[in-house]
């Protein structure tokens, strides 16, 4: 049963977020008999509420609050109002995520040691590696029941991975495969399993795909451990005279402010709203926002560096039928400079039913020649570049010096300058794509620029010295021992893997630790 | 908005009666409706003359162009526009001027307007000087998903769509490629 914990309980532990950050938080510690509370801004929204529809399922799910972007990224000019595709609902983007669950590779751990020191790139090592990773990875993927691992079967390839593959074997790609996802192949763990609906990322209807509001969510409440608010947006986090963080003021869902007093504060608001909310916090104590001494809050905001090659045959592909991202090529992952950059990326399935085709293919594109490419929808493919990106300290989210949200509360503004290592990257993941989908005999290819971001880290991260970053290996703030942040934030680097599994991990060992440090009285 | 002809009883957009190969713009006791008589159907735009509403038809299908698509799924897509326009005086403002300079740059004949130019390259060369204004960006941005997010077009273009309630893809074809 859910738990009630009056807003004068200092011994709870407050979570802001209840994404694959915050909702794992929530259940790892509520299981380990620690009093949780979490703030979510987002509404509850119920399964039996998923439809198969593109544009009402956007609008259920989006973080819609005003935004602003500047600097040279593309989506700043194709996105403006709208620069990054996060979620704002009990569960955070877990509802939405396409479920592509990989571990981070060896030596994305260790960019600064592996690639050397980058022009205008803020490189650093993290403070983990793989091995220390390895068996939170190995939790995190029986937990939310990864497919390719456990014993759990591959899911079956679909029409859209048929045509990847077959032009990935055509150009000499040996790691091709049914990606390792986060969708049930095979009833498992209470769950059904996958049954091809294509809708993935408008919430799964059969919930076959892990997502935190229907697993870890309820099962936090269920210890009678948890307490769940919707509908509650954080704005400041307070702290007493020395330093150390003791409430959340934040607008319920009345627009009334609340003050919840907390005994630890951990923020999973997304690598947007968690560096925005410390920020807000400032104080004369935390006069440039709390928790950052170092001054790295908000900056090396990371994206991936991405892009789509659409591409259309003589025959029918029906992209949109199937496990959205099933289908995957591995192959340019690896780190090779010889392509003229550092890190790597992957090529993964990127369907999409016709109203989200027909907004993105060609954005502001009209005429008979984008008017052809729709006529031919059923016969497209599509694969979506996603890669490493440099961390770059001038890349950062800052508060608007005017803009203000409902609340009161300054919105966040997104900054965002390409690195001559990204331009390169998606450069030659353009080419490799069309070369793909062209080896197999593709009529026309089309390079779509990057979509909104969905893939958003680093601006609160993680570092062996204080100087260097906001938290240490465990997502606490170097700054104040009772607040962590544990969400994509905590990023140092993007790796060239969708971050949700490595976000899962480090909150398991995040939970581990915390556990551990109020057991001693540390914290 | 819509409205059948024979009962003259208004409804808010709805489900479709029927696709129209040549829909007529008149007017109705001062108020323009898009009309298939045939079908009995139409679509109510009194913020719109007459001729204001044949040129962002012809507009909307020649930034959209599918020889697939009948008039009656164009004159949708610009009915939420028109909603628009009805509440906000700016809107009309702008679409107003908009299409005037639009009947303008396509050398429309005097009393004609960009809907009567036939030669689909002068409407085009006529897009080509207002792309990148607000104008353009108006009827761009309000009327391309309310074109493509209709139920009815979607099979014309081989989208199945909503799978949930048949069960899914599963044994419907997610995997029946055989040409490769």
């Amino acid at each position: 049963m859910p738990a009630k914990f009056d807003h004068n309980d200092s011994s709870v532990v407050v979570i802001i977020g209840s994404g694959a950050g915050g909702g794992t938080l929530a259940h790892e510690l509520a299981r380990k008999g620690i009093s949780v509370v979490v703030l979510e801004a987002g509404k509850r929204v119920e399964m039996t509420e998923f439809q198969n529809d593109e544009v009402a399922m956007f609008a259920l799910f989006t973080w819609q609050d005003p935004r602003t972007a500047t600097g040279s990224w593309s989506v700043a000019k194709t996105s403006p109002d709208l620069p990054v595709w996060t979620c704002k609902l009990v569960g955070g983007t877990t509802v939405h995520w396409g479920a592509c669950a990989l571990r981070f590779q060896d030596h994305e751990f260790k960019p600064r040691t592996r690639y050397g020191a980058i022009a205008g790139a803020n490189l650093m090592d993290w403070p983990v590696d793989l091995k220390e990773m390895e068996p939170y990875y190995d939790r995190a993927e029986d937990m939310m029941g990864v497919t390719g691992t456990h014993g759990i079967p591959p899911l079956p390839v679909s029409n859209h991975g048929k045509v990847l593959f077959a032009g990935a074997k055509k150009l000499g790609y040996t790691k091709y495969q049914v990606t390792n996802m986060a969708i049930n192949s095979l009833p498992r763990d209470g769950r059904a399993s996958c049954q091809q609906t294509g809708f993935c990322v408008q919430g799964c209807t059969f919930g076959a795909k892990w997502s935190t509001l229907y697993v870890d969510i309820p099962r936090a409440e269920a210890t009678g451990k948890a307490e769940i608010r919707p509908e509650c947006q954080a704005l400041r986090i307070e702290h007493d005279a020395s330093g150390k963080v003791t409430a959340v003021v934040y607008a319920d869902r009345t627009g009334a402010l609340q003050r919840q007093k907390a005994r630890i504060v951990a923020v999973a608001g997304n690598a947007i709203e968690s560096p925005r909310l410390l920020l807000n916090s400032s104080s004369s104590l935390f006069p440039h926002g709390l928790a950052n001494s170092s001054g790295q809050v908000g900056r090396n905001y990371m994206r991936h560096t991405t892009g789509a090659v659409f591409a259309v045959f003589e025959k029918p592909v029906h992209m949109y039928r199937g496990t959205a991202q099933s289908g995957i090529v591995m192959d340019e992952a690896r780190l090779d400079t010889r392509r003229g950059f550092v890190g790597g990326y992957q090529m993964e399935l990127l369907p999409q039913g016709l109203p989200s085709f027909a907004q993105t293919i060609i954005p502001g594109g009209w005429g008979r020649d984008r008017a052809w490419i729709l006529d031919h929808y059923a016969n497209a493919a599509g694969l979506w570049v996603i890669g490493e990106d440099m961390p770059r300290e001038t890349n950062r989210i800052t508060l608007h010096p005017e803009k203000k949200d409902r609340f009161g509360m300054p919105i966040p503004n997104i900054h965002s300058d390409d690195h001559p290592n990204d331009v390169a990257m998606r450069n030659h993941g353009y080419q490799q794509g069309e070369s793909l989908y062209k080896s197999i005999g593709a009529l026309k290819t089309v390079r779509v620029s990057p979509y909104p971001s969905t893939h958003n880290m680093g601006t609160n991260r993680m570092s062996e010295k204080p100087r260097d970053g906001v938290v240490n290996q465990f997502g606490q703030a170097h700054d104040v021992k009772n607040l962590f942040v544990s969400d994509g934030s905590q990023f140092p680097s993007s790796g060239g893997e969708n971050p949700t599994l490595t976000i899962v991990a480090l909150t398991l060992r995040q939970a581990e630790y915390i556990a551990d440090q109020m057991a001693r009285g540390e914290i | 908005m819509k409205r059948t002809l024979e009962s003259g009883q208004v409804t808010r957009r709805g489900f479709l009666v029927g696709g129209a190969a040549t829909i007529v713009t008149v007017a109705v006791s001062g108020v323009t409706l898009l009309a298939d008589p045939a079908r009995n159907w139409a679509v109510e735009l009194p913020s719109f003359t007459p001729d204001q509403a044949r040129v962002l038809l012809q507009f909307v299908r020649d930034l959209f162009p599918h020889a697939r698509l009948v008039e009656t799924f164009y004159a949708e897509a610009i009915a939420p526009l028109h909603d628009e326009a009805a509440k906000d005086p700016a809107t009309r403002e702008l679409l107003a001027s908009g299409i005037a300079q639009l009947n303008t740059l396509a050398h429309a004949p005097a009393g004609k307007s960009y809907a009567d130019v036939t030669d689909e390259k002068a409407r085009v060369a006529a897009i080509r000087q207002i792309e990148g204004g607000a104008f353009f960006a108006k009827v761009y941005g309000a009327t391309l998903t309310p074109l493509y997010n209709q139920r009815k077009v979607w099979p014309l273009f081989g989208y199945e769509g909503p799978s949930s309630a048949l069960g899914g893809y599963l044994h419907r074809g997610f995997n029946d490629l055989d040409w490769l």
